[in-house]
């Protein structure tokens, strides 16, 4: 607790250093009403939606349109404004709205102003009592759509940052859970939280993205992805360093396996670091089944991702140069199915995925009933007209349409985007070099996963660096009992062992 | 003592990887064509000139690893530094510098020449010297660590060889081990000699030994490392020696991949065309550890940036490669290499034990000396 | 990072330019299965071979081709004139070779073979009895492949043991070993089916002699690591019956379940070896009615099986003596057994017609059906 007490004053010391750069800005409130509310109109430009209203001759209170819950307006703000001693710090005693603060300073307020907070100014005094009764339009709760699961919890996040954070904390009852709020983007003042449980984050990495985010420097962020662009190790790399999810529940997973997370607003994505490799390819879901069933499940999953990867550069370069491995009893089919392709099979396969690439971003841009008329339509009829046109051999087609089938299986977006993507250059490269090309692809991809790092935790973890302890449970899911509740990479150990005794004992 | 090398702890690994890494650097092109000049050498004993080099390499790496602990943290540079002065040491480094660039330039040349014969004709050189030099340089350029994670997951891609032996176990006939210590003893003496360029790799624990995290129980690791490619050879070799007859086997040149070749499984026949392609990435950490080794020798001599380096060694190795390209050079290259490499590594180190010893207890009597007074 | 940038794409564009290789797509090359060498006069050797022609209509056809010149390549590359796809040898299943050419001399085509990395070596090697060419040139109704038919061919009745296995690797193994000969299948044309149709026996790389296919069985099980394999017997009609004449022949036919060879060097001067078979078998037919569920019966049953098989095994290893053909690699065990015996493969040749070989073989009936 006491370090806690101390990184919050840290904060704070923080902001008021922030404040501090601001200072020569500051530009005091005039404590006549005409002028107020000129200095105020100019600021913002005069808006349509701007709105002043007096309560008395001494005092006004001016709002956004459509930014104010109307209701707390009317039935507490002017009815209660009417009844009280006209200075701000009575009125900010006799409010009774959770947050009421008396603000000295223009900007500051016309911050708050923007983002839904009535203002009330009085003749003679400068300062103004800010009441915060935002009406925030957000959407409601809905399943999350890209991680959708049969078993489990049917909640996704939606784009308001308090919305999340409520969420969050009903799913964690725990004091640890710690929230720290950040604003970033000199354009858009974004907020953001940086959530972790203390005592069992480890306290490095959440430093590190505490450091990252106060270090960034940028005009705008509309977008939680983006954040996790900017703040991973290595942005060029193809391969993503963070999870982006939609589930409250797979992040508090993370937090409670000693994950760092992060909810901006306006964003129904959070981030979850670090996250090694082979976490990508586990969903929550495995959780929530019998062990053998999620085990089956994710090694079909990892078998997936390899004839994903590999399936169409095998074909293509065995049948461009080495028709010495294929069997016998396939080589007739094969060389039959191939026999009025005018491309070589490079080609061939190369038209084959961008079809259904094509396929597969128009369905994603459609509506989701389209899209899917769209899939199945596009599928079938240019599948049928491609092979019957003598374009591609129909063995080919089965081998296309498996690889985009198996790269769908990959439970994160992302992750499966990679995964389609990864396979353009192995097709060309087995085009060029045939297996040896594919084996080029292998060592290149090889090396790249082990040159990348989380937070500065490597990637490929549990693998390299081998803790074998954690391979069983990173390859199958062990049954529940057999499983510690720290994943790769966030090991904090002295505080985390007693807990799981604990947990042992109670069960 | 000087020369010391500081290594902090975040660029050390466990003591268990170099276990991955003997194996992986030890493992590499000799594997496919040891065989034939072992059977030449030493008949139907060729299995227990393997096994004795196999016992003098155990006996080689204990008298490396001596030497290296009387050194607290000090790799096969900085001994020679300490030892033999600024001048003569440096010389040692230099000889032992270009020693790794032969090594690499060997192993990237014969590989080569395997894809070159068996599976891609008219494939130019060139080429896929460019391609495996871009790929090692991608991988030395990530540091230690990188290399060291390769070197252990090359070990997964041995470790379906010894299972795919049975196939060709169907074909073998015992009678061709027999009669066992027939070879006269210079023939099996020869057959050791013959193995060096195949059993090299080890000597990597002279540069590596300060980036070890554990120094006390990193020696079994090297042990185990030794004895798995002990198990790997022999297995390989025993195997060769019943599948083939005497002759057919002096004849064939590369005895694994035409023992491979009569494996047919139902979903791929020629495995071997797969095993030479997958091979790849079973030199690559042979590659890196030379070209590492050779690094931190320039280190030792004169600092210079990462980058500077590779440039330089790629170029030089890019521009030999283009002299060294027909069969007869290339088995010149290794018969020479393989007696170069088997001083360095089986009779140098006995010779600088010696010299570290006779130095340490000058040193000691020294001390004592100044002690008295 | 800006001088970097033009070296990368420089870079990049020598690999794709220096690593242009040759591309062997599979519809745009004749694949050929099966292989065919004769001899012509003047030591020209002519070679046929079939190839696959591949049409979309799923009837692929097959096209014959053949060509005389000296070596091989200089008639691959004649053949190459006359195809419009080039030739690869890749999916080679068979080699066969004519029986003038076998009787003349292997060696050469073994040795271009081995040399070529695109052969695999567990392709089958066979005699054809008469020439190649008529057994690959002729039209069959029932057979769509030949390449493949002859493989299938060969390689089924290896794996049930009814034939010597004779897979490249082998051929080449006995043919390098100094004190072991080659053996492989001799295949016949016999109006529309292709059938194995003995063994013929090499001296070097010499064929020297041939055995009927009923001969193989014993070969196998003296070669080999005998596994499975079923042999028809006829044994003298008073076996069982005393009553029965001795030339009213009894028919057995026995199927092995287990068998062990040994070979023993007894004396290694001569040489003489003593050869005992344990084989452990089942009855599948006999042409009798007495009851083979009593002891008495089946052990007289098994005395008379192994004393046929003794005198035919006997039968079988004069004849490879009279030819001077090791193919059961008695060589081979005599090597390994005496120490420093300091033997050649000229030596052995002189000792092996000389060889005694006193052959016991033990037969075990285990089961005999669910009739008796």
């Amino acid at each position: 607790m006491f370090k806690n007490n101390k990184q919050k004053k840290e904060d704070k010391e923080k902001k008021e250093q922030q404040k501090n750069e601001e200072k020569p800005k500051k530009e005091p409130i005039s404590p006549d009403k005409n002028q107020f509310l000129l200095t105020v109109k100019e600021k913002l430009h005069s808006p349509s939606d701007f709105i002043v209203r007096s309560v008395s001759d001494n005092m006004i209170v001016v709002y956004v349109d459509n930014l104010v819950d109307n209701k707390n307006l009317n039935e507490i703000i002017l009815t209660q404004l009417q009844e009280v001693e006209e200075t701000p710090e009575a009125i900010h005693q006799k409010l009774t709205i959770p947050e009421v603060d008396i603000v000295d300073e223009l900007n500051k307020f016309i911050g708050d102003m923007l983002q839904g907070a009535a203002v009330v100014h009085i003749v003679g005094h400068e300062k103004v009592v800010v009441a915060k009764i935002s009406a925030y339009q957000s959407r409601g709760l809905s399943a999350p759509e890209n991680e959708s699961q049969v078993i489990g919890s049917q909640v996704g996040f939606n784009e308001n940052l308090s919305t999340n954070i409520s969420l969050i904390r009903r799913y964690i009852t725990n004091p640890n859970l710690c929230n720290e709020k950040f604003v970033l983007g000199k354009q858009t003042k974004t907020s953001l939280s940086l959530l972790y449980i203390h005592g069992i984050a480890t306290e490095e990495y959440v430093n590190t993205v505490r450091q990252r985010i106060s270090d960034l420097d940028i005009q705008d962020i509309l977008d939680s992805a983006v954040l996790a662009e900017l703040i991973d190790d290595n942005s060029k790399s193809i391969f993503p360093q963070m999870l982006l999810t939609e589930r409250p529940d797979r992040f508090c997973d993370g937090l409670l396996s000693g994950k760092v997370g992060i909810v901006v607003n306006g964003s129904s994505m959070a981030i979850l670091c670090p996250y090694a490799f082979i976490e990508f390819f586990q969903s929550r879901e495995d959780q929530n089944l019998r062990w053998p069933i999620a085990s089956f499940v994710r090694l079909l999953r990892f078998f997936a991702i390899f004839t994903s990867i590999f399936l169409t550069p095998i074909y293509v370069a065995s049948l461009t140069y080495h028709y010495e491995v294929i069997p016998q009893p396939l080589l007739v089919p094969l060389s039959e199915s191939r026999a009025i392709v005018p491309f070589p099979p490079i080609i061939e396969a190369l038209l084959l995925e961008l079809i259904i690439e094509l396929l597969r971003e128009a369905g994603a841009k459609l509506p989701t009933k389209v899209g899917q008329t769209i899939g199945i339509v596009g599928g079938i009829v240019i599948g049928t007209a491609a092979v019957q046109a003598g374009i591609t051999s129909n063995i080919l087609i089965i081998i296309v349409a498996l690889g985009a089938l198996s790269s769908f299986t990959t439970p994160n977006y992302m992750m499966g985007n990679v995964i389609r993507i990864v396979r353009f250059p192995i097709i060309l490269l087995a085009g060029f070099w045939g297996y040896y090309g594919i084996m080029i692809a292998i060592c290149l991809m090889l090396i790249h996963l082990l040159r990348l790092s989380s937070l500065g935790a490597p990637y490929m973890a549990p693998f390299y660096p081998p803790r074998f302890k954690q391979w069983p449970n990173s390859i199958i899911r062990l049954p529940i009992t057999f499983i510690k509740r720290q994943t790769v990479n966030s090991r904090n150990e002295d505080s985390n062992e007693s807990q799981q005794g604990e947990k042992k004992v109670a069960k | 003592m000087k020369n010391t090398l500081y290594v902090g702890n975040t660029q050390k690994f466990n003591a268990f990887l170099l276990f991955y890494v003997v194996t992986a650097s030890q493992i590499g092109v000799g594997i496919h064509g040891f065989q034939r000049v072992l059977y030449s050498e030493a008949k139907q004993d060729a299995w227990i000139s393997l096994v004795l080099s196999f016992v003098l390499a155990h006996i080689a790496v204990m008298v490396m690893m001596k030497t290296l602990d009387m050194y607290e943290s000090n790799d096969l540079y900085g001994i020679h530094l300490d030892i033999f002065g600024k001048y003569f040491g440096n010389f040692l480094n230099f000889i032992y510098i270009v020693y790794c660039m032969a090594a690499f330039l060997a192993i990237l040349k014969n590989y080569i020449e395997v894809i070159n014969t068996w599976v891609f004709p008219y494939l130019d050189t060139i080429f896929l010297c460019i391609t495996i030099l871009i790929i090692v340089v991608y991988a030395f350029s990530g540091g230690l660590r990188v290399i060291v994670g390769i070197c252990f997951f090359s070990f997964f891609f041995i470790l379906w060889i010894p299972p795919i032996l049975i196939f060709p176990l169907h074909y073998s006939d015992l009678n061709f081990l027999l009669p066992v210590l027939d070879t006269e003893l210079k023939g099996i003496a020869k057959g050791v000699l013959s193995m060096s360029f195949t059993i090299i790799g080890f000597e990597i624990i002279n540069i590596i030994y300060p980036f070890v995290k554990e120094k006390d129980k990193y020696k079994r690791y090297v042990h185990f490392g030794l004895l798995f490619t002990l198990f790997l050879y022999l297995s390989i070799l025993l195997i060769s020696l019943t599948f083939f007859s005497g002759e057919q086997l002096s004849k064939t040149i590369w005895a694994t991949l035409t023992l491979f070749s009569i494996i047919r499984l139902p979903f791929i026949e020629r495995v071997e065309i797969i095993t030479i392609c997958i091979w790849l990435i079973i030199i690559l950490p042979n590659l890196c550890l030379y070209m590492w080794s050779a690094y931190r020798g320039v280190l030792r001599m004169k600092f210079i940036s990462t980058k500077k380096f590779t440039f330089f060694f790629v170029l030089i190795i890019f521009v030999v490669n283009l002299y060294v390209n027909k069969r007869a050079t290339i088995n010149m290259l290794n018969d020479y290499f393989g007696k170069v490499a088997f001083i360095v590594v089986f009779v140098y180190p006995f010779i600088l034990f010696l010299f570290a010893f006779i130095k340490k207890k000058i040193k000691k009597s020294q001390v004592s000396k100044n002690e008295e007074n | 990072m800006k001088k970097t940038k033009p070296i990368l794409i420089l870079l990049i564009c020598t690999l794709f330019v220096a690593g242009c290789t040759e591309q062997k797509i599979l519809e745009r090359i004749s694949i050929t299965t099966l292989l065919g060498y004769d001899l012509e006069e003047e030591d020209k050797v002519t070679t046929t071979l079939t190839v696959r022609q591949v049409s979309p209509d799923d009837k692929s056809s097959l096209e014959t081709q053949s060509n005389t010149e000296e070596t091989s390549n200089g008639t691959s590359i004649k053949v190459n004139l006359q195809t419009s796809k080039k030739i690869m040898a890749g999916q080679l299943r068979v080699l066969l070779f004519g029986k003038k050419l076998a009787q003349d001399s292997i060696e050469q085509t073994l040795h271009t073979t081995m040399m070529n990395s695109e052969i695999s070596s567990s392709i089958y090697l066979a005699v054809a009895d008469g020439t190649t060419k008529e057994i690959i040139e002729a039209q069959y109704e029932n057979i769509t492949d030949i390449g493949q038919h002859v493989f299938n061919l060969i390689d089924h009745n290896v794996e049930e043991q009814h034939s010597v296995s004779s897979t490249l690797h082998e051929v080449v193994r006995n043919n390098y070993s100094p004190f072991r000969d080659i053996a492989m299948p001799i295949i016949k044309k016999e109006g529309q089916i292709i059938k194995i149709n003995g063994l013929a026996i090499f001296n070097k790389s010499k064929m020297v002699g041939e055995l009927s296919s009923e001969d193989a069985f014993y070969v196998i099980m003296l070669r080999d690591k005998f596994k499975a394999g079923s042999v028809e017997l006829s044994l003298p009609g008073n076996t069982l019956n005393h009553d029965r004449d001795q030339d009213d022949k009894l028919e057995v036919s026995i199927d092995s379940i287990k068998s062990k060879r040994s070979i023993n060097l007894t004396n290694p001067s001569t040489p003489e070896f003593d050869v005992t078979v344990d084989f452990g078998c089942r009855l599948i037919e006999l042409h009798s009615n007495e009851n083979t569920g009593r002891p008495e019966v089946t052990k007289k049953l098994e005395k008379a099986i192994g004393d046929k098989m003794e005198s035919e095994i006997s039968r079988i290893i004069k004849y490879t003596q009279e030819k001077n053909s090791d193919i059961f690699g008695f060589g081979d065990d005599y090597y390994a057994s005496v120490r420093n015996s300091g033997l050649t493969e000229a030596k052995w040749h002189q000792m092996y017609p000389n060889m005694k070989v006193n052959v016991k073989v033990n037969i075990e009936i285990f089961r005999n059906g669910v009739f008796e």
